[in-house]
């Protein structure tokens, strides 16, 4: 009844053919296809290039036979930072490809590929002194010397 | 980001770039195959290789003519431009690179903070814990920005267990939010969602759960689009703007609030349709009203609670009961001994501002804990000992019900203090405990039974009417028609045509008969009863039919007090321990030893966070799979304790997850009940302490603090006197343990001026430095002395309404010490504040409590019999009249401010 293959077409004008219950990992993608039925016509994915978008389809491949986000559910549960084995090699990328990553399933909203990216970030920035942090995601420090001592102060109580 | 060359070669043209042809001949000198070979043949052109191609592509001039050495790169797709760099780095020495890759190395870190939206980051910063957070703050202004994000905090508070009074956060934010302008006011309904004018986050914590654990939850408003919104709110200014507020309000409208985030910056970075400029720098704090730190100003002019403020004041307090920082008070205030019950007080129950108590002098006391006054005359009805009362002060319920050694139960109008009905003989002996919700009263008695009653009109067709139950132990009055067996139109028509009469309110549903002793506490959880008795079971009920749904075996002798939740059941026994039970299981999950008498008086606080049933389950499973594993491996484990004992093995019982301390398997809590890690137990015992339970850093219960009635009596009468003893008493108490060299010199010093009794000025050294020394025990027997004596003479009635026996201004004036009820001075109470529980009180695994001699010679004057507790203080009754409190706020303004939102674990 329905295609099971569908083209979309990157920012940067390349198509891509893929399968459709792959797309469908995509709620944004997933929603668009109800609303607008079948199309053999390429879709345009605005905001993500090429090497995202492949980089995007190749973790709904992966994931495809993932069962469906069960929306705010399991959002009450204690977060974890733990990301499984194939998740973590894929998120093996600059800091560019990553944060682009993260914006594409934020944009086309799969919500699985969100999480990883989010929690790769957050790994990152466990563990670390601010110096680290810094130097980790190129920040500059526009703190003055005082301020800085000021903040450490007030940051006293979170302290064991 | 690729850039799509234009495709086709345009133009053969060349630019005579001489730049350009010199990098070509340093690329054929590197001896790049794909690069050099065609240069190196050809004099510019071939269609044979795609390099050549786009060579080509790049040979448009600039309209100017020439074009720059950048430009003409730049004109190249980034696959291209990737090579050449690469090729040119190639010819370079390697230190040269190896400067250049230093120098490029920051260009592939980029800031997540300036990458992101707001609504992405705070996704990321939602992994990570307070401390990791706070560090991060740090890394620079954006980031700290960020990081404040209240609603960050909302939800790392909400998941820390706490609780939080929503409904409070709501007024307050409806108060504050009006205050500021007109037009707000006006247009506050809009505001009645907390999180409307707040960024919109993937919600972690299902509204609904919030909501429970308010009253009267609201309704939440489904949120208005956000750009119709803001609409809606300049439509608004542009209306009837004040004069006097149009500079404040417009400019805040477009200051970027340093605390928040915009909500339209949050919502759809993607979607690049940004409605409100968020540009410039806002104002400084001037502009904005001055307002506590607990508010935030969102930029559309509505207040909000500052959760960052609210998360860390609440540390502040959680510290405060770890390191046992309190202030004492009492009841009767120290000015109005007058006010106070004439005997022991055997229930409390406080809620809100209110406080009820009931005595042995037969009558209920009303007090307002704010003034810490009685509110009206002492409610009279009882011919003996109150034993018992609940209240629900609320206008809707506006209710007293107390039971007694009268065997009757008395309703009561709470703000009246008027008696509204008597159950008269509602049991045959005395009335021990008493619940009631909307429906039903329960009540239990020394005749061992429990009875369910009415608390309104009931008929036959109500869903509150009971159900029967045809099994043993529970019968229903006769007049309680089972209409199971009654088709509902028959039903109907019964009632309708008067054959069948409705329930007058407080009628007996059903009387169960389960217990073979005095039922001495229940618990209503729902639908459920939860009775312990003096046979040492505890046993669980349907509350609609009577029938028994559980029993619930563990102590060792009879069982004193009984609370529960959803998930366990907590119980203080005449064994002198603490239980937790699995609620669904029944199994025993921990045993809490540290009494060293009759535990009167539970309550706990496990503090889940939200999705804690998961969590708690896969823990209880983890540990039965060790038990289990360390069974096959042949380990001396044994459910059966004994065969341990035998083996010369004592099991933990506070909760350590060593399969040879467990006692049970099938459970669906994880030893030691599971909770937050600022879980907390409160028990009170006849051993004249009360013990603050709390969990080590390995899960296990362990006593945190030790508390006792007398010394919070003698320090809340110091508190009242002198304000110079009251810093002192906060002094000592807070850093008790930390300083107790310090804090001496100051006390002894305040002490020496106003009492100069021999014991006061080295009172405080022995307990600071052993905590057991023979002059407390001295002390302590002084102090029985006097209480018996106190106690012996039956209490000269004294007019509840007549001039105070030691007036106020006197004791004031000259700092005397606290007097008892007969004028009697107790020299015990004429020593100095201390601190109230030596360190090391909490490395021993069984304390046992200090100068507590369960001989003979010693008459116990301040039996705990009931205590309660709420987010910042614990308020307990004992044999003293006088009902005493620790408030672990202690001098703090801020937190005492912030305590209005906060509750119970």
């Amino acid at each position: 009844m329905s295609a099971t293959m569908l083209t979309f077409q990157s920012n940067d004008g390349v198509d891509i053919t893929i399968a459709r219950d792959v797309a469908e990992r995509s709620v944004l993608i997933k929603n668009m296809l109800e609303d607008l039925g079948d199309t053999d016509e390429a879709i345009p994915i605005p905001n993500v290039n090429e090497a995202v978008l492949r980089k995007v389809i190749e973790w709904c491949e992966h994931h495809k036979g993932d069962p469906p986000s069960t929306g705010d559910d399991d959002d009450s549960r204690r977060k974890t930072t733990d990301i499984d084995e194939w998740d973590q090699k894929f998120m093996q990328v600059d800091q560019e490809m990553l944060f682009e990553i993260i914006l594409a399933a934020n944009y086309l909203d799969i919500k699985g590929l969100l999480d990883v990216g989010c929690k790769t970030v957050a790994n990152m920035i466990k563990g670390k002194s601010p110096e680290e942090i810094r130097k980790t995601f190129n920040i500059q420090n526009d703190f003055t010397p005082e301020e800085e001592d000021q903040i450490r102060r007030e940051n006293e109580w979170a302290e064991e | 980001m690729a850039r799509k060359s234009s495709g086709s070669a345009s133009s053969p043209r060349l630019p005579p770039l001489q730049p350009a042809v010199n990098h070509t001949s340093d690329f054929a000198a590197a001896d790049t195959p794909s690069l050099s070979t065609p240069f190196k043949l050809d004099e510019g052109y071939s269609d044979e290789t795609k390099t050549q191609v786009e060579k080509k592509d790049l040979a448009i001039p600039a309209s100017d003519g020439w074009m720059t050495l950048q430009e003409w790169v730049l004109t190249h797709s980034e696959t291209e431009r990737a090579e050449l760099a690469f090729n040119l780095l190639r010819t370079m020495r390697a230190s040269t690179v190896a400067s250049v890759i230093e120098r490029l190395a920051p260009r592939l870190h980029m800031d997540p903070v300036l990458k992101l939206p707001p609504e992405i980051t705070s996704e990321i910063f939602s992994y990570l814990d307070p401390q990791t957070l706070l560090m991060a703050s740090l890394a620079s202004r954006a980031w700290r920005n960020r990081i404040s994000d209240s609603r960050l905090w909302k939800d790392l508070y909400i998941n820390e267990g706490w609780k939080v009074d929503m409904d409070a956060v709501r007024t307050f934010e409806q108060e504050h939010s009006g205050l500021s302008s007109p037009q707000l006011r006006k247009s506050r309904s809009r505001h009645t969602d907390p999180d409307s004018g707040e960024p919109k986050q993937k919600k972690r914590v299902p509204p609904s759960w919030l909501n429970s654990r308010t009253t009267g939850s609201l309704g939440r408003k489904t949120r208005p689009e956000n750009g119709q919104r803001h609409a809606a709110q300049e439509a608004d200014n542009e209306g009837d703007l004040p004069m006097g507020d149009a500079s404040t309000e417009r400019s805040t409208l477009f200051s970027p609030e340093e605390q928040t985030t915009s909500p339209s910056r949050r919502r759809e970075s993607h979607s690049g349709s940004t409605p409100l400029k968020l540009s410039g720098n806002g104002l400084s704090a001037a502009t904005r009203r001055p307002n506590s730190s607990l508010l935030i100003r969102m930029p559309n002019g509505a207040a909000k609670v500052n959760w960052l403020h609210l998360y860390r004041l609440r540390r502040k307090l959680e510290e405060n009961w770890a390191k046992g920082r309190f202030t004492n008070f009492q009841l009767p205030h120290p000015a109005h001994m007058e006010e106070a019950h004439q005997e022991c007080v055997y229930a409390i129950q406080f809620t809100g501002k209110w406080l009820v108590s009931g005595s042995r002098d037969k009558t209920l006391r009303v007090w307002d804990l704010d003034t810490k006054r009685l509110w009206h005359p002492p409610l009279l009805g009882h011919t003996k000992s109150v034993l018992c009362l609940q209240f629900d002060p609320r206008p809707s319920e506006d209710i007293i019900i107390s039971g007694s050694s009268d065997k009757s139960v008395i309703i009561w109008r709470f703000s009246t203090g008027e008696k509204l009905h008597e159950i008269a003989a509602a049991h045959d002996d005395s009335v021990l405990n008493l619940r009631f919700d909307e429906r039903y009263i329960v009540t239990c008695s020394k005749d061992t039974l429990i009875k369910v009653w009415s608390r309104h009109q009931l008929s036959p067709a109500d869903k509150d009417y009971p159900s029967m139950f045809f099994g043993t132990g529970v019968t229903y009055p006769s007049y309680i028609i089972d209409t199971a067996e009654m088709p509902s139109p028959v039903l109907e028509a019964e009632l309708a045509n008067g054959h069948m009469k409705s329930l007058a309110p407080f009628s007996l549903l059903m009387t169960i008969d389960g217990h073979t002793a005095a039922v001495n506490a229940i618990q209503l959880n729902e639908d459920e009863i939860v009775s312990a008795s003096g046979d040492r079971l505890i046993k669980v009920w349907n509350l609609r039919n009577g029938a028994c749904k559980k029993t619930v075996i563990g102590h060792e002798k009879g069982i004193a007090c009984v609370q529960v939740d959803n998930r366990r059941i907590i119980s203080g026994s005449n064994d002198d321990t603490v239980r937790i039970f699995d609620h669904a299981s029944g199994a025993e999950v921990a045993c809490l030893h540290g009494h060293g008498n009759l535990v009167r008086t539970v309550q706990a606080g496990f503090g889940d966070p939200p999705g804690a049933e998961e969590t708690l389950r896969l823990e209880a499973l983890a540990v039965d799979n060790a038990f289990r594993d360390a069974q096959r491996s042949g380990a001396s484990v044994d459910l059966g304790p004994r065969a341990l004992r035998r083996a010369g093995y004592t099991q933990n019982t506070t909760g350590s997850r060593d399969p040879r301390d467990i006692k049970a398997l099938g459970a669906k809590i994880p030893p030691g009940g599971g909770g937050s890690r600022w879980a907390r137990i409160v028990s009170g015992s006849y051993d004249e302490s009360i013990i603050i339970w709390k969990k080590c850093k390995e899960g296990r219960w362990v006593v945190g603090q030790r508390l006792r009635q007398e010394d919070a009596a003698t320090s809340a009468a110091y508190v009242v006197s002198d304000p110079a003893a009251r810093a002192a008493t906060t002094r000592s108490n807070a850093f008790a343990q930390q300083q107790q060299h310090l804090q001496n010199p100051g006390v002894a010093a305040t002490q020496n001026q106003q009492t100069p009794t021999p014991t006061t000025a080295p009172a405080s050294a022995p307990q600071a430095a052993g905590g057991g020394g023979a002059l407390q025990t001295l002390q302590a027997l002084t102090a029985r002395l006097a209480g018996q004596a106190q106690q012996q003479p039956q209490p000269q009635p004294q007019p509840q309404t007549g001039p105070t026996p030691t007036p106020p201004a006197a004791s004031r004036a000259q700092s005397q010490p606290p007097m008892n009820m007969n004028g009697i001075i107790n020299p015990a109470l004429h020593q100095p504040p201390h601190p109230l529980a030596p360190p090391q009180q909490q490395q021993q695994p069984h304390p046992r409590p200090r100068h507590h001699p369960r001989d003979a010679s010693a008459v116990p004057t301040s039996r705990v019999f009931k205590l309660q507790f709420d987010a910042h203080k614990i308020i307990c009754s004992s044999q003293d009249p006088r009902i005493v409190g620790w408030d672990f706020v202690g001098d703090d303004e801020e937190l005492r401010e912030a305590c209005r939102f906060f509750m119970c674990l």
